[in-house]
């Protein structure tokens, strides 16, 4: 059932994929057999993911699963060289298609998928020049190692979900589909909350919160820096970005620092109106009609829900800002991530010139890459 | 050359660039976060020496911290917007160390993070490599740095020398570099450069040998005078 020598690529891989496997394909049926209840399969209908979780028990990441599989080291070495061999059939063909991955990133993700699914990473090496039985300890079965990469390249199924994880800071955090994985760009907000709260330790001892915590990478990474009287509350709307961010605050061993409640922006924050001392946000903001051109791993597996931020990208970020007066305490710092200039530079004006109650020290930060990322400020 | 001293006549304390709402139509000034930029900065001596007339050694007794504020980083992406529209994996770092102008990169770790301290790593040792501290060999002693690189036979070492340390100790840039300032000082000369550690030719050039690095920087100097290279 499994082909391994299929090499063949096409465009519209997702209806081509032949029914038989795309039924045991989902990776969650792989570990947890349970069915699906009905109320989660409607609470995630705005979800759009080709192997829908299937309820909201995190997924144990590959490298996290017990060693309970094995293979010959040839066989592992065989699966190495087709999916390497496929990796190179690719070519430039997704940057041209969508500015996706390239040969040598999918090269260089091969060797993270065999790192993460053998039990001791030293093997990795001995493989080019195995041509024996000995056995491997393997976190996956090898049959599945076939199927994973053939969703990596065919339905382009992102990276990070194949393996169940996304190295981010110093952290690597669980992720699955129905969760925004957490991007190289928003590794900056939790330096902006560092330095504010090294200025002024009695932010680092407050309530902060993080709204739409997807994977819960944004909380976590704050959660390690405040003091000892400091919390995030993290909130989501999905059901299983909030389990997600559960599992990954109980993994950082976060439990009383990183509080996950689920729903919508601030409706969960009640308790906590006008006492926080920060507030954080990486939330939808591309606008909706640029959703249809994204990359294949983004817009066709991950959570439109975390993505689309209405006609110009901006309804949720208006929404934030508007809340975050009332939310925060005087002198209680915000950061948001934005779309880039365009959007930094309206909520900046927004931030200072529009609202009754206004901010100060309003700045707009660049990423790495020298895009116009974060706009931060403080409630007055 | 003397002791050079690098004054910090301030660091800037705010990262960030504050909002101007004019900025957008000048070009586009790229005032990259985290840079923690340098105000100035001014060196004492601007005299001979390889860079400028740095001193290298101050460069590497900065922390981790102080030294990533005399980089600038990027992330070799500028097109495109980035965020949530983008799944890259594009981790890679580059730092470009502002005083000397030398640039450390790292692509192969799966984050961002990692990449950044990869770079760092990489590019302490690029400023043992390529910035040199002139000596005077007239009262020259080795200093402990290097005493502590050196196999346990050599004269010159004294018991709280501790253990010699090996090039997978990050505390090997120190000692490397201070050899290197020896081997230039000496002009290439393994033997000569041997005398002032209490070491044979032999045991040095094993040394030498011991780290790609160092082997290549050595036969650098050693070919631009005209001299074999170490094998």
């Amino acid at each position: 059932m499994i082909c391994r020598g299929f090499v063949v690529l096409e465009r519209e891989m997702n209806s081509s994929f032949p029914r038989a496997i795309r039924s045991t394909i989902s990776p969650s049926s792989l570990v947890f057999k349970r069915p699906k209840p009905p109320f989660f399969a409607a609470l995630s209908r705005s979800i759009s993911v080709s192997s829908m979780p299937t309820s909201p028990n995190p997924q144990i990441p590959l490298f996290l699963r017990p060693p309970k599989f094995s293979s010959t080291l040839s066989d592992l070495q065989k699966w190495q060289e087709w999916a390497k061999s496929i990796a190179l059939s690719v070519g430039s063909k997704f940057v041209d298609i969508d500015n996706g991955p390239d040969t040598i990133l999918l090269c260089r993700e091969l060797k993270w998928l065999l790192e993460d699914a053998v039990e001791d990473k030293s093997t990795v090496p001995e493989l080019g020049s195995a041509k024996n039985g000995r056995l491997v300890r393997l976190k996956a079965d090898i049959e599945e190692l076939y199927v994973l990469w053939k969703q990596r390249i065919e339905e382009r199924r992102p990276f990070q979900y194949i393996v169940g994880c996304e190295h981010w800071r110093d952290l690597i955090l669980s992720v699955q589909e129905g969760v925004l994985i957490p991007r190289p760009e928003t590794e900056l907000i939790v330096d902006l909350v560092g330095e504010v709260v090294l200025e002024n330790k009695g932010l680092g001892d407050g309530i902060w919160a993080d709204l739409g915590t997807g994977s819960g990478a944004i909380a976590i990474g704050i959660g390690r820096i405040l003091g000892s009287g400091g919390k995030v509350i993290a909130t989501d709307l999905s059901p299983v970005a909030a389990s997600v961010a559960a599992y990954n605050v109980e993994r950082y061993e976060l439990q009383d620092k990183v509080e996950i409640r689920q729903g919508s922006w601030f409706e969960p924050l009640d308790d906590v109106k006008g006492a926080l001392v920060g507030l954080v946000s990486n939330p939808p903001y591309i606008p909706s009609h640029l959703i249809l051109g994204l990359q294949a791993e983004v817009g066709k597996h991950e959570p439109r829900l975390a993505l689309d931020g209405g006609e110009n990208g901006m309804d949720d970020l208006l929404h934030l800002c508007k809340g975050a007066a009332l939310m925060l305490k005087p002198g209680g710092f915000f950061a948001f991530e934005t779309n880039g200039e365009k959007q930094c530079e309206f909520l900046a004006d927004f931030l200072t010139n529009k609202l009754e109650t206004s901010f100060h020290n309003v700045k707009v930060v660049y990423d790495f890459a020298g895009i116009q990322r974060f706009v931060t400020g403080f409630h007055n | 050359m003397a002791q050079t001293l690098l004054k910090w006549v301030g660091t800037s304390s705010r990262l960030f660039g504050s909002f101007k709402p004019a900025l957008h139509t000048h070009g586009l000034q790229v005032q990259v976060p985290f840079q923690r930029q340098i105000k100035a900065f001014t060196l004492s001596d601007r005299g001979g020496g390889g860079a400028g007339g740095y001193s290298g050694r101050d460069f590497l007794a900065l922390s981790d911290e102080q030294l990533m504020g005399q980089c600038e980083m990027d992330t070799f992406k500028a097109s495109g917007p980035g965020g949530q529209h983008r799944n890259k994996r594009e981790s890679a770092v580059r730092l470009k160390h502002v005083p000397t102008g030398i640039v450390a990169q790292a692509v192969e770790d799966r984050s961002q993070h990692k990449n950044r301290a990869s770079a760092l790593a990489r590019l302490r040792t690029l400023l043992a490599l390529k910035v040199r501290n002139k000596l005077n060999l007239d009262e020259y002693r080795p200093p402990l740095e290097l005493l502590q690189i050196l196999p346990a036979k050599s004269t010159m070492r004294t018991s709280d020398c501790g253990p010699q340390i090996g090039p997978n100790n990050p505390k090997f840039v120190l000692g490397m570099q201070a050899l290197l300032d020896l081997i230039f000082a000496v002009d290439g000369s393994i033997s000569d450069a041997a005398k002032y550690l209490g070491l044979s030719t032999g045991a040095l050039s094993r040394l030498i040998l011991s780290d790609d690095s160092l082997r290549m920087a050595v036969n650098e100097l050693r070919s631009s005078k005209g001299m074999r290279p170490l094998t």
